[in-house]
């Protein structure tokens, strides 16, 4: 309803004004229709922009330029009200378009430079106008209206002056208004577009629109007013009216795009329905048009916020550049959205964005807490294992270095009192002597297989190809050792040791093989410990045959356990350890 | 002759030193670790270094490690490991380049005197002590067709002993043979197994070792 009485108003307004134009300043009927033309624009970006983004000024804005810029021609006609009433103000629609610029896009000025440009704007449309009637005697034509025009137009506020004095001030408008005033309102365009945020720059994108406007009819009124009606005039007529028509649809089109990521909004909520966690950041960053996006997780449990990746996430305090939304439900925090400063601007759109994605972020969220809870299972699992290796190895330590050297030195002690006695001693004696000494090294070798149980001392001392070697021939099967001679962590040795062993033995008791080959190298920074026999097959690693405990720690140590055993076929039992690099 | 041993446990060490002087070496230097082992094999150049397997501050492989620094080094030093545990294939590895002035004993061997004290001087001159775990282990694998199989009992014994780096007298006076019979069984062992006749101790160590790992 608002529209269609601003349309009609607009065109009564506009014939008006075209008619105005042909009979009162004889223009020809094409540059009056391209005058209306630029009112028309207005109007019609106005009442879209008002309907589609009714919380912002520009669309209202918009529409009371596009009648300021239709009734401007009024200040041609030949009626001395009218004449005195639009000369005086019909310059305050050139001050209009110029505050509809720097009230793009929010629909306000910001920044101190475009309030005084806008304020100065407005006081050259207005004084120099004013001042004009007051010294303007009706009998030479004034600038930019027809000179060949008969018909004197009456100053209803002529005081006194002369010829002259209207020239200087006109001339002294022109130079003002667009020559300096229109210099500073594209250096502060440049300005702002220079230093906007990435996603900033692509809102103001139709301000380049608004520069060109600017400039061209700054040229345009300066040929016009200073050099004597060249051919080239007529040109640069049409160029600048092409560009007025266009900077409001420019305008226009640039708060609808912005429209336009709210419905985002809409079909990030349909997107969102297929979008797996890992790919949110990106949905989210895609309906608010700013790639620079980041979405941070809120864990409750460790109080900070983390990336997917679960690294903790820093917000940004005092960065010019980037803003930072936070997205609750119910009072509890679920995350926050770390983004373009300009976005702070359209906190409804971020709000939208983040309320749509709730349920998803909550899931990921959860998801990262709940990975950050897994990863701590598995270093505690790892600690465990280390532990009881650690602990194994130090039994082992004990009984070699403790006892079993004690044992043998006490041994050594009576070996050598036996000696220096030699042939005075009591036959009795040196019977229970070395039957003394032999019973502490039956006691030494049982400790060294009991040691050997627990942690087999080659491997420390060797490394795993001995130890390797070792088993294999301790083995009643024909077994081929292929191991590497690198040496390996202590825990990295110790988990192949016991694959190898817990897989040898399962091919003993279960396989029924003639052959079998243990491998042991290095791939990149994995250690590969492979067992393969020619029996039976048709292991598993949950059988109940060792293999799930030996899944078990070298999983813990961050590898994995294949078994590769199809019935008839033989089995392979591959473990892989991280081994470094 | 002149002995540096390294052992972190004082007591065993002590005791291996006393048995030594007592049977006639002179003790030049004792070390705890690897590090002093080093530098007092360089200060005193002994005949032999006696060196323990494991020592601070790992407990792993120091005096391994240390062992081939001197062997590449003091090639004049003998160097006698004594281990806690005996596994042929690392024994194998170590031997693999020279045996010569190279021992490698389970530490217990200390307890029979006789054999251990034989053993540091042969190590001491430049021969080879191989302990008798390692041999046993060689001999007794599996392996097909067994060509020790083809040996009498008295030529295996004889074969054992060769392959722990006796010379023809250690070996006749372990098994209280004459010179002239144990050179008669060596003959016999090296033609069944079809080995070509080494010309000393060191290789004919070697080849028996490469036959049996075989």
């Amino acid at each position: 309803m608002r529209a269609l009485l601003l349309i009609v108003a607009g065109a009564a307004l506009g014939v008006a004004a075209y008619r105005v134009q042909v009979d009162d300043l004889f223009s020809p009927g094409g540059r009056a229709a391209a005058t209306v033309a630029y009112g028309g624009a207005f109007l019609i970006a106005g009442i879209a922009a008002w309907a589609r983004r009714p919380a912002n000024k520009l669309g209202p804005l918009m529409v009371v330029t596009a009648f300021a810029l239709l009734t401007r021609q009024f200040r041609y006609s030949h009626d001395p009200l009218l004449f005195t009433v639009f000369f005086a103000f019909g310059d305050v629609a050139y001050a209009l378009v110029g505050q509809c610029m720097f009230a793009y896009p929010f629909g306000r000025i910001r920044g101190r430079a475009e309030r005084a440009l806008v304020t100065a704007g407005y006081a050259t449309a207005l004084i120099f106008p004013l001042a004009v009637l007051l010294v303007y005697d009706g009998r030479s034509p004034l600038l930019q209206y027809n000179p060949l025009d008969p018909q004197p137009h009456e100053s209803l506020l002529y005081v006194g002056g002369g010829d002259r004095a209207v020239e200087l001030l006109q001339k002294s408008q022109v130079v003002v208004f667009f020559g300096l005033l229109a210099t500073l309102f594209i250096a502060v365009i440049v300005r702002n577009l220079v230093r906007a945020t990435p996603r900033m720059r692509f809102v103001l994108a139709p301000l380049v629109v608004a520069a060109i406007t600017i400039a061209l009819r700054a040229v345009f009124e300066s040929l016009f007013t200073f050099i004597d009606r060249p051919f080239a005039y007529e040109y640069v007529f049409w160029w600048q009216a092409g560009a007025i028509v266009a900077l409001p649809l420019a305008l226009l089109a640039g708060l609808l795009r912005a429209h336009l990521a709210r419905a985002a909004v809409g079909d990030l909520l349909l997107k969102l329905e297929r979008t797996p966690p890992a790919g949110l950041r990106d949905a989210l960053a895609a309906a608010l048009a700013d790639p620079t996006l980041e979405l941070a997780l809120w864990l409750r449990e460790r109080g900070t916020y983390v990336d997917a990746a679960g690294h903790v996430v820093t917000l940004p305090h005092d960065d010019p550049r980037r803003g930072v939304t936070k997205i609750e439900h119910e009072g509890e925090p679920l995350g926050a959205l770390v983004h373009d400063s300009s976005l702070l601007e359209e906190p409804e759109l971020v709000q939208a964005v983040g309320a749509a994605a709730r349920f998803a972020i909550e899931n990921a969220r959860l998801q990262a807490e709940l990975r950050l809870q897994l990863k701590r299972v598995e270093e505690s699992r790892a600690r465990v294992v280390a532990a009881g290796d650690e602990e194994r190895r130090r039994i082992e330590r004990d009984l070699h270095d403790g006892a079993q050297q004690r044992l043998v030195a006490l041994a050594l002690e009576l070996r050598r009192a036996q000696r220096r006695l030699g042939k005075e001693l009591d036959p009795e004696l040196e019977r229970l002597l070395i039957s003394t000494v032999e019973g502490l090294q039956v006691a030494v070798e049982e400790l060294r297989e009991l040691a050997h149980g627990i942690h087999p001392t080659i491997l420390a001392e060797g490394g795993l190809g001995p130890a390797l070697n070792a088993l294999a021939g301790r083995s009643p099967l024909l077994v081929t050792v292929e191991a590497t001679s690198e040496r390996f962590a202590e825990h990295v040795e110790a988990t192949a040791y016991f694959v190898a062993c817990e897989a040898l033995a399962n091919v003993v008791k279960h396989a029924n093989a003639g052959a079998v080959v243990i491998a042991a190298r290095r791939e990149n920074a994995t250690l590969v410990i492979e067992v393969s026999d020619d029996g039976v097959g048709g292991a598993t690693v949950d059988d109940g045959s060792g293999l799930r405990g030996l899944a078990d720690r070298i999983e813990a140590h961050g590898g994995r356990l294949r078994i590769d055993s199809q019935a008839g076929r033989g089995t392979r039992v591959i473990g892989e350890i991280p081994c470094g690099s | 002759m002149r002995v540096v041993i390294a052992e972190d446990s004082v007591l065993l060490r002590e005791g291996v030193a006393k048995l030594l002087e007592q049977e006639g070496f002179e003790l030049v230097g004792r070390a705890g670790d690897a590090e002093e082992l080093l530098l007092k094999v360089r200060s005193y150049k002994p005949d032999v270094a006696i060196v323990d397997v494991r020592m601070p501050p790992t407990h792993t492989d120091e005096g391994a490690r240390a062992a081939v620094t001197i062997r590449e080094q003091y090639p004049e030093v003998g160097v006698l490991l004594l281990s806690q545990v005996i596994e042929a294939a690392f024994a194998l590895q170590l031997f693999t380049e020279s045996p010569a002035g190279f021992g490698y004993l389970l530490k217990d061997r200390i307890l029979d005197v006789d054999d251990f004290v034989d053993a540091v001087r042969r190590v001491a001159r430049g021969g080879t002590a191989v302990d008798p775990k390692v041999v046993s282990q060689l001999v007794g694998r599996a392996r097909p067709n067994d060509p020790v199989s083809w040996l009498t009992e008295r030529e295996r014994s004889v074969l054992e002993l060769m392959a722990e780096g006796r010379s023809n007298a250690g070996i006749g006076q372990k098994l209280f043979l004459s010179p002239k019979t144990v050179e008669a069984h060596v003959h016999s062992i090296f033609t069944k197994l079809d080995l070509i006749p080494a010309r000393d101790d060191h290789r004919r160590v070697l080849a028996v070792l490469a036959f049996l790992r075989s």
